[in-house]
């Protein structure tokens, strides 16, 4: 068979996208990759290494390993700037798309090397992604046909000004894990935003907007305790007499090795069982962050110079229009859920289990030929993204006929 | 400003794509080697059997995978042949063409056991873990109270120790207590035993389930919602700072256990005599798995679990091509994939630019063999060979070889020494007064990214700075070095990827290595060695790049 003649259209140019993009062209299916904002990469392409001594495997430049090989990948055709208006479904899909109503950062597209584009390289490393000529063919609006099509539109972060008691947006220094992943990409290493100066005294508060029953959310972002640990590290290798507590209900694991990196951490790090109730500006940009004492059992404050509100992740703000285009139900999460789980044959299912959450599951949608890939659909981190990713090609190529 | 400009080349050619010129075709057998038989083995030989390849599965079927239906399930369509006792006993050849001696009624005590050869084109690794009982590091001793999450799934499961712990002692119930976290870390596979077990406790009449956690992994998707509802339908979880206190007392036919923890809030101490105690089971690797890992050449992690602990080898690569690990589902799926691209219809074209031996030079002193990181150098006709399909261009063999014997075709010896005299030819015409001439030795993973991501984003570095595109940092030898300083350069960087994130997992090591070395000659020389620095960076981190060659230049000026 002619693989050529099959194309997938894919929502959203996160890793997931990219990922998934990237595994279809492996196969000879062509990609029309569609992208609302004006450049690839989502929100992973603005983080940070976080390597200390070593590297602590947070999958940072795995994006942008990714994004090169998608930009020069002649299979895949990149729409920026673009959303989806319409799809229907015949023996093909035909789809609708329509430039997005995103703002184009001109200050970012001035300064532009003249001629070549410089895609591939990320947000928050000015200039980058788009060139002038680029600027004017991008978000066309246009119909196009597919076989198969899959949503991978992620995640938005929660948004901290939900939680008014930390004053997010009020008080300079208070920040969200992403600032703090672009503040360090951008400057080399972490500097506060009201002067510029490294932080001595610095919180992160964990689970913001995740794990939250009065806000509804109930489910565990995944990556925040990942991310807050692993850049709590590489502050600490940066300016050694950093003083880093961090606010928490769990620590969730960070992948492989978590034992020994955790341990680790631990020494360098103050780990604080509960989470502040509110914070209150001091002088000279200074925070003072009131919470329950743990030993004490009363309420205790403490100042710092910086904190982080560990935001988590939640369903992609189009989410409830996405599934009304394209009919893929939202979850009672408000995620985009099109799976059914099928025969649960985990190494640690037991038939006692009632309800299994680490199964075996396999990507079957409601219509078929419509899939959904990566935070769109919940909670994981880069690498689970791409491993999800990766599964979703395999099954919308199943669907197509090209994998069996 | 760079010597090499090579931000747009797609390193791989798809194989229907012209201007491919100097590709080989290399045939890969369509035989696969599943090593596993446990689900995620199972599954991965059914997805891969589907593709048409013929698969052999060996190893040992789990209790899940036993169940026909199951089975059938994962297998779907296709070959597979399950071949229980039998393991791998050696591994020869490379991608394409593994040659694997496989071993019948092994480890059984059997008398009888057969060798056979069989050629693989790739092989699965879906690697069987085993549980073990942490009761010891509670204190515990093991008894029909005191039992492992394993053995109470059981129970719950069997209608007869159901009603036993629904009946309790009197007959009004039982209180069953769960320990988890303290003694190892724990993850969000054990928490959902827990939890799931805990909710039938609680949801049986007059029973209630109390869990004594350490950190409470709700990491995966649905298990904060299961906590909440175990919470809701009454489940007590305690999180002490440390370990409960646990008395256990099995004297004159007593068989107690008293569990201790001081409550946080209200400063006292809060016991409970459960009925019963279910501990946590840690994941063991096991000998066999690691003898498998030593068998196929494949790196684990730290502690043993494959495969190593790398983003290069997500998701179910391992540092050989052509060798796949599963864990999961996921890596199922996507082995599958990876698996087809690599096999297609058994013809595969790659690059014959990699790296090639001159076997009149070969001394077939081993040293290759042993330093490639990929497992592609195989032995021909006296001599070392490198295969096409295996070999990864990192040049680590080439910098190891006593007899320089071995050229990467798309980085010759030849072609770094032009580029290093260019480089400096380069930076002398740019350079200013007073300024030093930099050298800097870039990992095209890494150190090069930043580098050109620094260059076009006009992050500043000094004029007299230039750099060296090289496969990986192994390729950077002592002559490669000392010629840099030869040509004129005042200071040399060797600029490789974070330890632990080498695609050649140890390019970064032997480059970190060389410079160690170097730099005492340097002194012995009379020569300042902090003219030569080793350093390591992400291929995303473009001002940290600059930063680092401004900060080397202040310090050599
Ligand atoms: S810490 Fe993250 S970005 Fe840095 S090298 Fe490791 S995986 Fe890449
Ligand atoms: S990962 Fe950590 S911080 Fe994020 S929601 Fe989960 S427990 Fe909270
Ligand atoms: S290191 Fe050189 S001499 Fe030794 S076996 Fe390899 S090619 Fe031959
Ligand atoms: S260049 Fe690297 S991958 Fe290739 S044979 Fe040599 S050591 Fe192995």
């Amino acid at each position: 068979m002619n693989n050529q003649t099959k194309k997938v259209l894919i929502l959203g140019g996160g890793i997931a996208g990219l990922t998934a993009a990237w595994e279809l062209s492996r196969q000879n299916i062509s990609v029309e990759l569609v992208e609302k904002s004006c450049f690839l990469g989502g929100h992973a392409i603005g983080f940070t290494c976080k390597a200390t001594d070593k590297c602590q495997q947070c999958g940072a430049c795995s994006v942008e390993d990714m994004l090169k090989n998608v930009v020069n990948e002649p299979l895949i055709n990149v729409h920026l700037r673009t959303e989806i208006k319409e799809l229907k479904k015949s023996s093909q899909f035909n789809i609708t798309l329509t430039k997005s109503d995103i703002e184009l950062p001109d200050s970012q597209i001035k300064n532009l090397p003249s001629g070549k584009a410089a895609k591939g390289f990320s947000k928050y490393n000015n200039p980058l992604y788009v060139t002038e000529s680029d600027k004017d063919k991008m978000g066309s609006s246009c119909e196009i046909t597919a076989d198969a099509v899959i949503v991978a539109t992620g995640y938005s972060p929660f948004d901290p000004n939900r939680k008014s008691t930390y004053g997010y947006g009020k008080w300079k220094n208070v920040i969200t894990g992403l600032d703090l992943e672009n503040i360090i990409r951008e400057n080399g290493s972490l500097v506060r935003p009201s002067d510029g100066q490294k932080p001595q005294k610095v919180a992160f508060i964990q689970c913001v907007g995740s794990r939250d029953e009065r806000l509804g959310n109930l489910w565990c972002s995944e990556v925040c305790c990942p991310y807050a640990m692993r850049m709590a590290g590489t502050v600490k290798h940066d300016n050694p007499n950093a003083e880093i507590t961090m606010f928490y209900i769990d620590i969730q694991n960070s992948g492989k090795e978590f034992p020994v990196f955790y341990e680790k951490i631990k020494q360098n790090i103050r780990f604080v069982r509960t989470i502040p109730v509110d914070i209150y500006p001091l002088e000279n940009n200074g925070l003072e962050l009131r919470h329950m004492a743990e030993e004490e059992g009363s309420p205790s404050s403490e100042s710092f110079d910086l904190v982080v509100l560990s935001v988590g992740i939640m369903p992609g703000k189009d989410s409830s229009k996405l599934s009304a285009i394209t009919g893929i139900p939202v979850n009672q999460d408000g995620f985009l859920d099109n799976e059914i789980t099928c025969c649960s044959c985990s190494s640690s299912a037991k038939s006692t289990q009632t309800s299994q959450p680490i199964t075996s599951s396999q990507s079957a949608s409601s219509i078929a030929g419509l899939f959904v890939a990566g935070t769109a659909k919940g909670p994981a981190g880069i690498a689970s993204s791409m491993a999800d990713a990766g599964k979703t090609a395999f099954e919308a190529m199943k669907y197509l006929g090209v994998m069996k | 400003m760079t010597t090499d400009k090579c931000t747009n080349v797609t390193e791989k050619c798809a194989d229907t794509k012209e201007n491919c010129d100097n590709m080989v075709d290399i045939s890969i057998s369509k035989d696969v080697l599943v090593i596993g038989a446990g689900s995620f083995g199972l599954e991965a030989a059914g997805k891969i059997a589907a593709q048409g390849y013929s698969v052999s599965v060996i190893g040992v079927k789990t209790a899940c995978a036993r169940q026909s239906g199951c089975t059938s399930k994962m297998l779907e369509t296709g070959k597979v042949n399950i071949m229980q006792d039998v393991a791998i006993d050696s591994l020869a050849g490379v991608t394409g063409d593994f040659r694997a001696t496989l071993i019948k009624n092994a480890g059984n005590g059997a008398e009888y056991s057969e060798k056979v050869e069989k050629v693989f084109g790739a092989i699965v690794v879906a690697p069987q873990y085993s549980y073990s009982t942490l009761n010891k590091k509670y204190g515990l001793t093991l008894n029909d109270k005191v039992v492992s999450q394993s053995q109470f799934e059981a129970m719950i499961a069997d209608p007869e120790s159901q009603k036993k712990i629904l009946n309790g002692v009197n007959g009004n119930g039982s209180t069953v207590a769960f320990l988890t976290g303290f003694a190892q870390e724990g993850d969000p596979t054990s928490t959902s035993r827990v939890l799931t077990s805990a909710l039938a406790v609680q949801n049986m009449e007059n029973c209630n389930a109390y869990i004594y956690a350490g950190n409470v992994k709700v990491g995966a998707k649905g298990l904060e919602r299961l906590f909440t509802q175990g919470r809701h339908a009454g489940v007590v979880c305690f999180k002490p700072s440390q370990m409960p206190t646990i008395e256990q007392n099995l004297n004159d036919g007593v068989n107690t256990v008293k569990i201790t923890i001081k409550d946080p809030v209200v400063r006292t101490d809060v016991e409970l005599t459960p009925d019963y105690v279910v501990v946590e089971e840690a994941v063991v690797v096991g000998q066999q798995n690691l003898d498998i890992a030593s068998t196929l050449r494949i790196d684990t992690d730290l502690y043993g679990f494959l495969p190593s602990n790398n983003v290069h080898r997500f998701p179910a690569k391992s540092n050989r091509d052509g060798i796949f690990v599963v864990n999961n589902s996921l890596d199922a799926a996507n082995a599958a994939l990876k698996l087809k691209e690599l096999i297609g219809n058994g013809i595969k074209r790659v690059a014959a630019n990699k790296a090639k031996v001159d076997e009149d030079r070969c001394v077939i002193c081993l040293t290759c063999y042993r330093s490639c990181p990929h497992g592609a150098i195989f032995w021909q006709n006296g001599a070392a060979a490198i295969s096409p399909a295996a070999c990864q261009g990192c040049g680590i063999c080439a910098s190891e070889c006593p007899m320089d014997a071995i050229q990467l075709g798309d980085f010759t010896d030849d072609s770094l020494r032009t580029s290093i005299k260019d480089a400096v030819v380069s930076a002398k015409d740019n350079q200013k007064d007073g300024q030093p001439l930099i050298v800097a030795f870039c990992c095209k993973n890494s150190a090069l990214e930043a580098c050109e991501a620094a260059t076009k984003f006009g992050h500043e570095m000094p004029q007299g700075f230039r750099m060296v595109k090289v496969p990986c940092a192994g390729k950077v030898d002592v002559e490669f070095i000392m010629k840099a300083f030869v040509e004129g350069a005042d200071g040399v960087m060797v600029a490789a990827c974070h330890e632990g994130n080498c695609k050649a997992e140890r390019g970064n090591i032997y480059a970190k290595w060389r410079v160690n070395e170097i730099q005492k000659r340097l002194e012995k020389m009379g020569l300042e060695k902090n003219r030569l620095i080793f350093t390591t960076i992400a291929s995303n981190m473009a001002k940290e790049f600059a930063g680092k060659v401004n900060a080397f230049a202040a310090a050599i000026k």
